[in-house]
């Protein structure tokens, strides 16, 4: 059963259009991120479900009810906010600040119960703030305050909670400590979270669904693995990500890289070939092909981690059966891919007898094809040398001849591109 | 028992010692003066006025003098001054709650002015004379309502109200109201003095009328305001705050400022303007009693009232036979006072 529903909501500040058309529906128990860009209209949006604003056209329904009619008492007991900015200037104690929340549930002239201060010390012992009670709030640090203020909204009793940037005075371990508790009272005692964040990877992590706002329109609304997509983020945040399954955790995370740039026209046909293996490839398979260009690997052993990258990239790749040594078959398939590309980077892989051929393959392409040749030295070849010296020898034969060499997988790209602009001058 | 709540069950007992402290003071400073009344002799002869309790005291006679020097002249005296402390003590931390700023004080932000003004119109032109002894509060009343709203209006900028705005609003405003007050009294000249003394505040000549006057002005103002006091606690964490708290802040607000309105117009009607008690007063009550409005209004109001008692005693008796006007007393501690706050706090 929908317990938040929005209707056509369109809100404006002025002539300022900031939320169009919205449509949307949020379940009863769930746990929602908002997340977009800045002036995106998160926080106007959570401003709207919350009645603070009042939209210019549409509705937005709680339990069926219009939310701007609700009396704003009955509507504090189904609904507390975490709002950004709590600064004050006057010398309450903490715990009677906390208290405040059981105000929508009092009497003008009742004082607090037994009940109310326990409420709130049930609260203010789940956000850690029970040892603060005595002190005074304006004394409190940014982050203190901030679980001040969601002791109190919790004091309120309410169904819904909705948070704006909750964790953004926060310190990374009570980040993590305020999003757990979020989401054991959402498990819990089914209390409807809609936060709007800031970090993609706090929102993928915690919340159920997730709202992607990009100017003031819903560009996708669902599980996290649906939203965050690659495609999404480098649309609505114009920034390269990379997606990657965490192997300590399971879970996904994005890591962002910079700033999107575009290819510059007429150098679609670049080709990069990369000498990978174990992992050590994806990291540029994704920004090689996020930036445009075409991509191809080999030799990978199928199941390998560089082999499910440039699959899921849809990459060309010549591909060996699972732990055998590379057949002089995918040499073959290898020795096409690297005819028919531009550059070779070779990433530091250790190497062996199975798959010296890889190398043996790219030195002779840049003697006799004269292809430029990249090696990334992140480690020293010594060290990842299974083959008595011969990878050694390749490789430095292979600098010899004009190879470049590199720390960072990362400095490929600025070579990359000067590759390409004289690619581009030799064309 | 947790020791910041525990502090609020001695409220009860605060408020019972400091009125039983106002009152003892108040029949303490009518014996004060040229004629020298001992203090048993003043409360008998207050005691004798309420029929009621005379089977008690067995009826005993007292000098005419001393009675009409006691009850005529000192007591109404007495009753207004503190009547018009504890008004402007109670509006001044309404307001400071109201724009959730210390610095805010009907005197301060235009407001007594705007009182002022009405008064003066209704003094000066005679314009509703119909009203009878209602015509000036009302006038007062009006006249502060407007300046309110539109001091409000200046200084809020988006959903904020600035401090420097409202502070400038508030000079701007009186300066302007001011000027009319003078233009009129030019106008006017052979009622000048009488509009000057008036505005200067002053307690003199005022009898049990004048009571009569402002008392519902100034008690139905200061017990509708502490209908507010959980209201005005949780404003003071910000407007959205409140809202989310279930307080409905755009009526509230209107509220606030036509009971805060109603309560200085009582206060200013009757006795000009006052400055610098709604600063000084929820200031101090505030050291002493903390933020929370539950106990902050009544103890400011009683605070304000001790305090515009003692310094009226000490404006009628201190030069005698020459009297301050008490307006002149405040102002010359407030002002410094007020500096030393705006120093203190480094206002923006």
């Amino acid at each position: 059963m929908p317990e938040i529903n929005v209707q056509q909501l369109d809100f404006s500040y002025g002539d300022r259009s900031i939320l169009e058309n919205l449509n949307f529906e949020i379940a009863s128990g769930s746990f929602i991120t908002i997340i977009g860009p800045n002036g995106s209209g998160k926080s106007t949006l959570l401003k709207n479900l919350s009645a603070s604003l009042i939209p210019q056209k549409g509705a937005v329904l709680l339990d069926r009810e219009d939310i701007y009619r609700i009396n704003k008492r009955s509507l504090a007991k189904q609904l507390a906010v975490v709002p950004q900015d709590n600064n004050v200037d006057f010398e309450f104690s903490v715990l009677e600040s906390v208290l405040m929340g059981r105000m929508p549930h009092q009497n003008r002239f009742t004082g607090d119960d037994e009940r109310d201060v326990a409420i709130a010390r049930w609260a203010m012992e789940l956000t850690g703030t029970w040892d603060l009670k005595d002190r005074y709030i304006t004394t409190l640090s940014g982050g203190e305050l901030q679980r001040v203020v969601v002791a109190r909204a919790l004091t309120q009793e309410p169904k819904v909670l909705l948070l704006d940037e909750p964790t953004s005075h926060l310190d990374i371990q009570y980040q993590y400590d305020l999003l757990e508790l979020l989401r054991t009272l959402n498990r819990t005692k089914g209390l409807t979270i809609v936060a709007v964040l800031h970090d993609l990877n706090l929102a993928a992590q915690f919340s159920d669904q997730v709202i992607l706002l990009n100017r003031g329109k819903i560009m996708a609304y669902g599980p996290p693995v649906e939203v965050l997509t690659l495609q999404n983020i480098k649309e609505v945040y114009q920034i390269e990500a990379v997606i990657s399954q965490n192997e300590i955790t399971g879970r996904f995370n994005i890591i962002p890289l910079g700033k999107f740039k575009n290819k510059p026209d007429g150098v679609k046909n670049i080709r990069v070939h990369l000498v990978c293996g174990g992992g050590k490839g994806a990291f540029l398979m994704d920004r090689l092909y996020q930036h445009g260009f075409e991509v191809s690997c080999g030799v990978l052993n199928v199941g390998d981690t560089d082999w499910h990258k440039a699959r899921e990239l849809g990459l060309e790749v010549a591909e060996e059966a699972p732990f055998a040594p590379v057949s002089p078959k995918a040499v073959e398939v290898n020795r096409r891919l690297i005819k028919k590309s531009d550059v070779i980077v070779v990433l530091p892989v250790p190497i062996g007898k199975g798959n010296l051929a890889n190398l043996e393959e790219v030195l002779a392409a840049q003697v006799n094809l004269k292809k430029k040749v990249v090696i990334i030295e992140q480690e020293s070849i010594d060290k990842r040398d299974f083959t008595g010296g011969t990878a050694r020898k390749l490789i430095s034969r292979m600098i010899k001849n004009g190879a470049c060499t590199r720390k960072n997988p990362n400095d490929v790209m600025e070579l990359v591109d000067e590759e390409i602009n004289e690619i581009v001058k030799d064309r | 028992m947790e020791s910041s709540l525990s502090v609020r069950k001695r409220w009860k007992y605060l408020i019972a010692v400091s009125f039983l402290f106002l009152l003892v003071e108040s029949i303490f400073t009518t014996t004060i003066g040229p004629a020298s009344i001992s203090f048993r002799e003043a409360v008998g002869i207050i005691l004798s006025k309420f029929s009621f309790l005379e089977s008690l005291f067995g009826g005993k006679e007292y000098a005419d003098v001393h009675e009409t020097i006691i009850w005529t002249i000192r007591m109404p005296r007495v009753v207004l001054a503190a009547l018009v402390g504890g008004a402007l003590a109670v509006v001044g931390v309404t307001f400071q709650g109201f724009f959730r700023n210390s610095m805010a004080d009907p005197y301060v932000i235009g407001i007594s002015s705007g009182a002022a003004l009405g008064a003066t119109i209704g003094i000066l032109t005679g314009v509703g004379d119909f009203l009878g002894m209602f015509q000036i509060p009302l006038f007062a009343f009006g006249s502060a309502l407007v300046t309110t709203w539109v001091v409000y209006n200046l200084s809020k900028v988006g959903n904020k109200v600035f401090t420097h705005t409202l502070l400038l609003a508030g000079i701007a405003l009186s300066a302007f109201m001011s000027a009319i007050m003078s233009f009129m009294m030019v106008l006017n000249a052979e009622e000048m003095h009488k509009v000057f003394y008036w505005l200067m505040g002053s307690f003199a000549n005022r009898n049990w009328d004048h009571v009569i006057m402002v008392s519902p002005l100034i008690l139905i103002g200061t017990a509708l305001l502490m209908f507010f006091a959980k209201e005005l606690n949780a404003m003071l964490f910000g407007d959205s705050t409140a809202q989310h708290l279930g307080v409905n802040i755009d009526k509230l607000k209107i509220v606030l400022l036509v009971l805060g309105a109603l309560t200085a117009a009582g206060a200013v009607a009757v006795c000009g303007t006052i400055g610098f008690v709604g600063l000084i007063i929820p200031h101090i009550v505030r050291i002493m009693v903390g933020p929370d409005h539950r106990i902050l209004l009544p103890m400011s109001f009683l605070v304000g009232a001790m305090f515009m008692v003692a310094t009226d005693t000490f404006a009628r008796t201190f030069f005698a036979p020459v009297e301050i006007p008490i307006g002149i007393i405040t102002s010359l501690f407030g002002g410094p006072f007020f500096i030393y706050l705006l120093r203190k706090k480094k206002v923006v």
